[in-house]
Parts: structure tokens; sequence; C-alpha cells
């Protein structure tokens, strides 16, 4: 405690730079460190490349970064794992399905395991994509992200491209289910077709065989699959907008539910509407609004004709797939907007 | 045109109240200016608008007037912070992270990679005494801890303003001291450091000037020794000093015209005793 043999005396009209000298040099002996030896240190470590490191507008290494980051961090979440085990049950089971025929057998196995990896998809963009920007706010790990030479708009990049191709990983595993379960009821079928036409002319043999294949594994199912990906990064996009107003991930996903069933009836509410009221300009326009504000999801819906075998026309997927990127560059420069002005 | 670290002119912040309630001003006319190689500190109550100016140097937070500047360039500008390295109060890193990708994270967002930030990320692993969990995952670091792998993450890209916002809140009184001490090593490097704090003593001890703000208002600012060294008066410390020798000085003290207006027992400081107390313990354990 008190050292006994020191005493401490305070007397007036003294000049003080000296205690200036003396206070500086006892911050050094304090800390316990050599000024020196710290300097020395230092210097050998900090000289080459203090502040050398040059400042770019956008970087895409930035961004992927970030976008690494994000993809790590959603794996390790629960959810995934739940909504991916979900899909691929659901797929695997649809095998199980009362069948009558091949075609129907293909139809139902189609129509089931796309439309899981719609809602699945669909779910893991909104569940995933609705807490990462809140959640970094209430942890404050943004303040040390933004705190870097990082522009914000590239941080939403690299937290929305995260997202995506943890949605491609999804529907990369459920497609490769979906596709390996499929390859091995039409080889299934395809034998069995072969075996019990053993006896009939090749020419009918074949065009059974050939019906097979036509309503089995197809490339069409490619451009259905790449349009519920789309639908997916949409939806993820969109959420990613909500959430930079949102204060919580409830109220995001809340808001994302909402969205979703409104998108998916108003594309009929819209022809409802213009059916009744015809299509003057104020209408027009409102429509227009409503339709970016909700995007009409039932436009991606491909999963009926695809289960009908019908192929996708290449104009069709074409027009779809950039009515999906124009949404997705439409809520991404929003969510853009909105974030810059943000107090954090 | 400033040499000035950082400059901030009649900065004002008012954040309005939701449902037009009204509004509240978080800092109102504030002028400083830190000098580079400076330990400043930032002084001030809860709420007192510490942290908000320390956002809006950081570009976090939009003053609703004045400016802010750091090495003359305006701080809403992202390329400012090439020349910044951060400490929030309490840290709170991505917990599924080691330090080492921690670390590499922050780094290649200052625009680092290779051979430069994986020796950068080692040598500072070392100055923050956390080469032996380099690997473990933050989720299973202590408080103290996360507060030194926060000032690595700052200090990843050599920046020559360290803003620091508490940095020793939540730390122990021996994690505490050190990175006092590392403060001080980095003000020796020619670090300038802006910092906030609550703890008065430390705050003394490591910076050369301070800005007191009280309700969002600057209330005092200046060199540390201008603002609290007593006029006219000078402490004398003495070693086995007789007692006639002490009333011989004060005898002559007062034949000269001044006056002993105190005369007490040397003390140790209570974080001095606390330290040597918890080093023996720790030593013969």
């Amino acid at each position: 405690m008190s050292d006994p043999s020191q005493t401490s005396t305070r007397t007036d009209s003294v000049p003080n730079s000296s205690a200036i000298e003396s206070e500086s040099s006892a911050v050094h002996r304090a800390s316990g460190s050599d000024p020196k030896t710290l300097t020395n240190r230092s210097a050998a470590s900090s000289t080459p490349s203090r502040n050398s490191f040059g400042y770019r507008r956008f970087s895409p290494r930035r961004i992927a970064t970030i976008c690494t980051n994000t993809l790590t961090e959603l794996t390790r979440l629960k959810v995934f794992y739940f909504l991916l085990l979900f899909g691929l049950l659901l797929i695997a089971g649809s095998v199980f399905l009362a069948r009558f025929s091949f075609q129907q057998e293909f139809q139902i196995l189609k129509d089931v395991s796309l439309g899981a990896m719609s809602i699945f998809s669909s779910l893991l963009a909104i569940v995933a994509t609705a807490r990462l920007i809140p959640q970094d706010i209430e942890d404050r790990t943004i303040y040390s992200i933004l705190a870097k030479p990082v522009p914000r708009f590239e941080y939403l990049l690299g937290r929305l491209g995260g997202a995506l191709l943890l949605l491609a990983i999804a529907i990369l595993a459920m497609s490769a289910l979906f596709l390996t379960v499929l390859y091995v009821r039409e080889h299934s079928v395809l034998n069995e077709t072969a075996r019990q036409m053993a006896s009939a002319p090749a020419e009918q043999t074949n065009q059974a065989l050939q019906a097979v294949r036509a309503s089995g594994l197809n490339p069409d199912l490619v451009p259905v699959i790449a349009i519920i990906y789309i639908k997916a990064c949409l939806l993820a996009a969109l959420t990613l907008f909500v959430s930079t107003f949102a204060t919580t991930n409830i109220f995001t996903v809340m808001v994302m539910v909402f969205v979703y069933f409104i998108g998916h009836l108003q594309g009929t509410a819209r022809e409802y509407w213009l059916h009744e009221h015809g299509a003057d300009w104020i209408t027009r326009v409102f429509l227009a609004v409503v339709a970016l504000l909700f995007p009409d999801l039932q436009a991606f819906n491909l999963v009926d004709d695809a289960a009908l075998g019908h192929a996708i026309p290449l104009m069709i997927f074409g027009k779809i797939a950039a009515l999906g990127m124009f949404y997705i560059a439409v809520y991404t420069a929003m969510a853009g907007a909105v974030f810059s002005a943000k107090e954090l | 045109m400033s040499n000035a670290a950082v400059l901030v002119r009649r900065l004002t912040k008012i954040y309005p109240l939701p449902f037009r309630r009204g509004s509240v001003e978080a800092v109102r006319d504030l002028d400083i200016e830190v000098s580079p190689g400076q330990v400043y500190g930032l002084l001030g109550p809860n709420g007192s608008g510490k942290s908000t100016t320390l956002k809006i140097i950081l570009g976090l937070v939009n003053p609703t007037s004045g400016e802010t500047r750091i090495f003359d360039q305006d701080s809403r500008e992202v390329a400012s912070r090439v020349a910044v390295g951060f400490l929030p109060e309490n840290p709170y890193f991505y917990k599924y992270l080691t330090a080492e990708e921690t670390l590499r994270f922050f780094g290649r967002l200052s625009g680092m990679h290779g051979t430069a930030l994986r020796s950068r990320i080692t040598e500072l692993l070392e100055v923050v005494g956390l080469t032996g969990a380099r690997d473990r995952r933050l989720s299973t670091y202590s408080k103290g801890m996360l507060q030194r792998i926060g000032l690595a993450q700052a200090l990843i890209h050599r920046p020559q303003l360290l803003i620091l916002d508490e940095p020793t809140a939540g730390v122990d009184p021996a994690g505490s001291r050190e990175i006092c001490e590392l403060i001080v090593r980095l003000k020796n490097d020619g670090i300038t450091i802006l910092l906030s704090s609550h703890l008065l003593a430390q705050t003394q001890e490591i910076c050369d000037r301070v800005a007191i703000l009280s309700q969002g208002r600057l209330v005092r600012e200046g060199s540390l020794m201008d603002l609290i060294s007593r006029r006219g008066q000078l402490e004398l410390v003495l070693e086995n000093a007789p007692a006639e020798l002490l009333k011989e000085v004060e005898a002559l003290v007062t034949l000269r015209g001044g006056r002993v207006v105190e005369r007490r027992q040397s003390t140790n400081s209570l974080e001095q005793l606390f330290l040597e107390a918890t080093a023996k313990r720790t030593g013969q354990k």
C-alpha cells in the first residue's frame, strides 16, 4: 500500500515544465515499456507498407471476402440443414407415392420434387437473408466492417452474394437427388418395358421406350430448375431490401411471407382487375407499382408445365429469367439506396 | 488545408424522435482537433455524445451539420478509412471464426493479401498475446481476449489513426493494463490515437490531450497537464527524509514566500496493489 519512507509535499509558486517532462517519462515507467525497443520493433514491422494499400472505389476482392464469409456463416445455421433435409426427404419420398403408370409416376415425381425445391429454396432465401443485416447491426460487427475502407454497397453485394451461393448449393443438392431419383426410376421403367415387350416388334418397342424417355429425365428440366433458382434469388434480394429498414428478423420474415402470398396471387388479381375496370393509365401505373412491390411470383412457376412434360421455349425462359434479373437488380439498388443513408 | 489527424468543426447531431415527438440533441457545435502522434481522450458521462462523435468521424452516422475530416480528407469518404483502425465498444466478431480467420477477413477487407497478410497476422497475434489461441474460435474467447483481437483487427492494415471506443470496458485490471501499455507503444510508434473512456485514471495516464463532453457540448478541452495541474503548486516526493529535514524544508519554503499546502504519506494506487497481488498469486501456482 503506502510506502512509509516516502512523503509527498505540495507547495505553491513553482513552474511546471519539469513536471510535464517527468509525467511523460512516468508513462513509460508505468507501462513498463521501453520506448526505444518498441520504436525499433515497430519501425521494422511497419515502415514498408504503412497506408500503401491503394484504395479502389469498387473491389470485387472485398465483395468476394464478405461473400465467402457470409456463406460460411449461413452454412453454420441449423435452419439451412433442416430446410435442406426436408427438401431432400420430400424428393426421396416421392418415389413411394401412388402410381398407376410410368407417366403418372414421373409426373408426380417431377411435381413433388420441383415443388419442394421451389418452396424450400424460397423459404431458405427469406430465412437466411432476413438475419444478415439486422444481426450484424445488433452485434455491432457492422461497425468493424464499415470502419474499414468498405463501401456500404459492396457490403450489401457481399452479403447478398453469400446468400445466393447458399441457395445455389441447396438447389444443386436437391437437383442432384431429384435427377438421380428420376434417372434410376427411368432406367428401372425402361428395363421393365423392354422386358415386357421382348416379344413385340422392334419398332413398337422403340416407340414405347422413346415415350418413357420423353416423360422421364430430359434437358427440359434444366430451365425449370434455373427459374426456381432465379425466383429464390429474387426473394433473397427483396428480403435484403426489407431488412435494410426492418429492425428485427421476425419483422422481415413476416413481411416476406406476406409478400410471398401476395406475389403468388397478384397475377390473378391483376387479370381480374383489368377485366373489370379496363386499363386506363391510372390503373396501369397502380398495377406497375403493385407489381414492383409484390413481384409476380406466379410468372416464375413452371413446375406444372415441367411435370406435364411440356418443354419451356427458349424465348419464354429468356423473358422470365430477364424479369427475375430485373427484379433482383431493382431490389438490390433499392436496398443500396436505403442502406447508404441508414444511421448505424 | 489542415495538418490535423482528426478535425471536427461545428459538429451537430440531432436525432429526430419517431412520430414527431421532438428530437434528441446528441452533439452540439463540437470543435476538436487531434494532432498527428497524439493520444486524445474523449471523456464524458453516458449519453454525452462521445460514441456519436466517433461514429460520425467513422462515417457510420451522418452529421446534422458541421464537418469531420481525417488527415484533411472528408471522413464521409470511404477512402479516408484507409488510414483508420477502429475498435468498437464491447467488440463482437463472427464467433464461428478463429482469431487467424478473423484477422484474415479484416485484412482482406483492408486490401491486404498473400504473404504480407499472413506475416502481419502472425505479428499482430504476438503483439496482442494471442499466438497460443490462434486457432481457437472466438466463441471460446473471454471478454479480454475479444478486446485484444479487436485491437489486432483495428491495427491489421497499419493505420495512422486508431479510434478506440471504451477500449478497456469490461476488461479486468491486468487486461486493462496491457491495453494501456499497447496504446503507449503505438503512440511511440507514431500512431495517432483517439479514444473515448470512462476510466479517468487510465485516461490521465496515457492521454496527451482531452476533451470533456457533457450533454453533447464541449465543456473542457486542452492539454491534459494544462487542465489538471494546479497553478503554482508542485509535489515533491521525498524518500527516507528524517522529520528534522522535513521541518527545515517547510521552514525554508515559508521563509522564501511559499506555502506548504499539504503533507501526506505517499501511496500506491489500488490498481498497482491488485496487479502485484494477483501476479504473485499466479506466480505461486
